[in-house]
């Protein structure tokens, strides 16, 4: 077959796919955006996904409906696979001169659509801003409840509010840093709200607002020799289906008695050092009680840190256990989905504490820090059901108004 | 006259062959003798080049080949194959926005750059910290890419194509350590070794070069977190032993299976340092307070007793790495104590203060070593002699956390803000 014959079949071919064009591209695209999603775990389907990668970024702009589609994913891996795809046809298209009509409309519905997934929607926001700049600030304002961008709607308020205070418009500047602390969900974010409304006289609880949990009756110390205090079993945790006798008093560390004793913790952030309210101890065992009135049956978030490790009961049954020794407390490490029943509800807290670290000047902490929140982590209106602190409450709301 | 013609045509003829013998043997040594840095501290992992050429003096302004503003923030140190240099970076919210960037090594010019998103950041991390602290590793034909985000990619090296991804944190539990992970990827064979250690559950993983899958994965219960980055080791029999640092102990596990082989005590709890081989010695330190040791590796079981040959607390760093020139170690203390130790005895030779902060480990070619500061400034003295001897003070103008990179006779230096390429002046060689 002569060479010029190839030629001839190679066009009739390719004119022949080209007529039949749409439904095998679309049909392609399909399958190859399949492939993608097939990846996962283990560098699974990495081959597959190269080759179909390829073939996808042939296309140009008409596949990024699709792709945003593929792109909304809980697949880490399948999502940066798909965004090489989305990369290369975006920087080719802007590259073109004049640049192509990009779909903005659609791609501005997405950035707002919280149920898209949030890295998404950035990424798209960043090539709506390309084409039309000054789309973020006028966005982000309005997405003070957003998933995504609600950090940076706080940061937005927050800088309204400075500009604001700064021209002398304190009524103003307010309202901004009242905005802001009411949607920040992030601990810097609300803290530095919270301090921005005590310059212009006005104080707020960081503690009411992410729910920390900071009245307990604690208990301790027990002797618990090197690490074994997380495997022991003392009385209150044998006590816990029923009721945890307050009144108790047991054998301590060192061979004296102790009971409960009320601690209210005064930390912004609701932490409690058990090293000065329970005793500067190693090798110990300490518990704290509280019960928290919820105003509704709701399911929430329990958030805490401890140092050393802890071990959760709530309403009787085991809710959480970590075993971690000299970690630290950390905020919200550790997490646990529960339901509060409406009404009063009981909580059990275990921390141990460990052997003085290898080097004398490590300190060594003993901690506790636990709030109830959603999952955004915003306070879900628990309050103390500890007696003397109710009333107090009580009196606190009345004064306020609340 | 014919013999005489003959003899010039002789002569001519060996004079051409040694002329393209001689150009051949300098285009040789000038492809053998201008090394690669393909990763974490070099060709051997030590903070070494072989390199000759590589400048003595520079400014902000004087002898700088070129200078790239680079995206977001990393330490990781450049590296560089070929006429290729690699580099890491990460930005945006959570700083989940990875980036994988190839530029000309001779230019500056951004030859690639691959934007990916990291699985979840590192937890607990601190401020100043970035997802892009493990050094990437290349073959030349491939680039890996660790993230403190617990994401390892693969791409291609010419194209920036990705070949595989693997989000461990989404497979293994999201990183959790307080400086977010610095622990860089080495090579051996047909795999990519990791060391994982944190808060949550420590592992050691080997993937597979080509497809990203697990050759061996060994869980490390009880290991606290550490930003140590392993060692690949080549013992006198030809057995390879993969050390890592971490945890009050060295370890040496086998990089074939994920075996352990011995292990070693007196280390700190918390490492980040990484270990040097060199002449058939393992050299560690973990700090503040923690001791540098001499260990003869190839034992069994707890070698402490029996294989650490010398032990000296003096001048430990935290954070930047050691680095031996010659028969002497050099320590620098994040706060720019330098310590001089001797390799043989462990005793100390001299003690000086640099000045600044330090956070980036320092690099040798021939006898000079480069120690670089926070604020930018690059001291270069000479090594492997009984005295301190300093040879030059260069300051970039930009702040520095980055390890250098030295490779063809070119100075890589990772500022905060570019990557900067310096060059000897014309004319002049060490």
């Amino acid at each position: 077959m002569s060479w010029t014959r190839v030629l001839v079949l190679w066009l009739v071919v390719g004119l022949t796919v080209g007529r039949l064009g749409p439904a095998v591209w679309a049909e392609e695209i399909t399958d190859d955006l399949a492939t993608v999603a097939r990846t996962g775990p283990g560098g699974r389907g990495s081959v597959a996904a190269r080759k179909a990668t390829d073939r996808l970024a042939r296309n140009g702009l008409e596949l990024l409906p699709r792709l945003l589609e593929a792109m909304d994913t809980d697949n880490i891996v399948a999502a940066n696979w798909y965004r090489t795809v989305y990369e290369q046809i975006t920087r080719r298209e802007l590259a073109r001169d004049p640049v192509p009509d990009f779909p903005v409309s659609l791609l501005k519905t997405y950035v707002t659509n919280p149920k898209r997934h949030g890295r998404v929607r950035r990424l798209v926001l960043d090539l709506v801003e390309r084409l039309e700049p000054g789309t973020t600030d006028s966005l982000i304002p309005g997405l003070m409840a957003d998933p995504e961008f609600r950090d940076d709607a706080v940061a937005a308020a927050l800088a309204r509010g400075d500009r604001a205070r700064k021209a002398g418009r304190t009524r103003e500047a307010s309202g901004e840093y009242r905005k802001a602390f009411q949607a920040a969900r992030n601990s810097g974010q609300i803290g530095t709200a919270a301090d921005r409304l005590k310059a212009v006289g006005q104080e707020v609880s960081v503690v009411t607002h992410m729910g920390f949990v900071t009245n307990w009756f604690l208990l301790g110390p027990f002797d618990a020799p090197g690490t074994t205090g997380f495997e022991l079993v003392l009385p209150p945790e044998k006590q816990v289906k029923t009721a945890v006798d307050l009144a108790a008093t047991y054998a301590g560390k060192g061979g004296g008695r102790i009971k409960w004793g009320r601690h209210q913790s005064g930390d912004r952030f609701g932490q409690s050092n058990l090293n000065a309210a329970i005793a500067a101890v190693k090798e110990a065992v300490g518990y704290a009680y509280t019960e928290v009135i919820s105003p509704r049956k709701q399911s929430v978030q329990i958030r805490c840190g401890a140092d050393d490790n802890i071990t959760i009961w709530l309403n009787g049954k085991q809710v959480l256990r970590r075993l971690q020794w000299l970690n630290g407390t950390r905020l919200d490490r550790f997490r646990a989905s529960v339901t509060l029943k409406k009404g009063r509800n009981r909580m059990l807290v275990k921390v141990c504490q460990g052997p003085q670290h290898k080097n004398p000047a490590v300190p060594n902490n003993w901690s506790l820090q636990l709030r109830f929140c959603d999952a955004a982590g915003g306070g879900v209106g628990v309050t103390s059901g500890l007696p003397e602190i109710a009333r107090k409450n009580a009196a606190v709301s009345r004064e306020s108004g609340r | 006259m014919r013999n005489t013609s003959m003899k010039r045509s002789w002569n001519g003829m060996v004079g051409r062959a040694l002329v393209l013998a001689a150009t051949i043997v300098a285009v040789t040594c000038e492809e053998s003798c201008a090394e690669n840095w393909p990763g974490w501290r070099g060709p051997d992992r030590n903070g070494v080049s072989r390199d000759t050429g590589v400048p003595l003096n520079w400014s902000a302004d004087a002898n700088v080949a070129w200078k790239t503003p680079l995206p977001g923030s990393g330490i990781s140190n450049p590296i560089i194959f070929d006429d290729k240099v690699f580099v890491t970076a990460s930005d945006g919210k959570n700083l989940a926005n990875l980036h994988v960037i190839c530029l000309a090594r001779d230019t500056g010019r951004i030859r690639w750059h691959q934007r990916l998103w990291g699985t979840a950041p590192t937890r607990f991390h601190g401020n100043k910290s970035s997802m892009a602290s493990p050094s990437p590793v290349t073959d030349g034909r491939h680039v890996w890419a660790f993230f403190g985000t617990g994401d390892v990619f693969c791409l291609e090296s010419n194209s920036g194509q990705l070949a595989w991804h693997r989000s461990l944190s989404g497979e293994y539990g999201v990183i959790e350590n307080r400086f977010a992970t610095s622990s860089s990827p080495l090579l051996y064979r047909d795999t990519i070794l990791l060391q994982v250690d944190h808060y949550g559950d420590s592992y050691l993983v080997a993937l597979d070069r080509k497809t990203g899958s697990n050759r061996w994965k060994v869980d490390r219960p009880g290991r606290w977190l550490s930003w140590s980055s392993p060692q690949l080791i080549r013992l006198k029999g030809g057995r390879h032993e993969f050390i890592v640092c971490g945890s009050q102990r060295v370890e040496s596990f086998d990089p074939g299976t994920g075996r352990a082989l011995w292990t070693a005590g007196e280390m700190r709890r918390e490492c980040i340092p990484t270990p040097l081989f060199i002449n058939g010695r393992l050299y560690v330190v973990s700090g503040p307070s923690g001791p540098s040791m001499r260990i003869r590796p190839g034992g069994s079981g707890d070698v402490t007793k029996t294989h650490v040959e010398w032990k000296n607390p003096r001048g430990s760093p935290f954070v930047p790495s050691a680095i031996v020139v010659g028969k002497r170690y050099y320590l620098v203390t994040d706060s720019g104590i330098a310590t001089c130790l001797d390799t043989e005895t462990g005793k100390q030779v001299w003690q000086k203060r640099f000045g600044g902060g330090f956070t980036a480990s320092p690099v040798a070619a021939g006898d000079r070593i480069y120690w670089v500061n926070e604020s930018g400034v690059t001291l270069v003295i000479r090594g492997g002699g009984d005295r301190y001897e300093e040879l030059a003070r260069n300051a970039i103008g930009e702040s520095v956390f980055a390890s250098p990179a030295i490779s063809q006779d070119r100075f890589f230096l990772r500022t905060t803000r570019h990557l900067v390429c310096l060059k000897g002046a014309p004319g002049t060689s060490p």
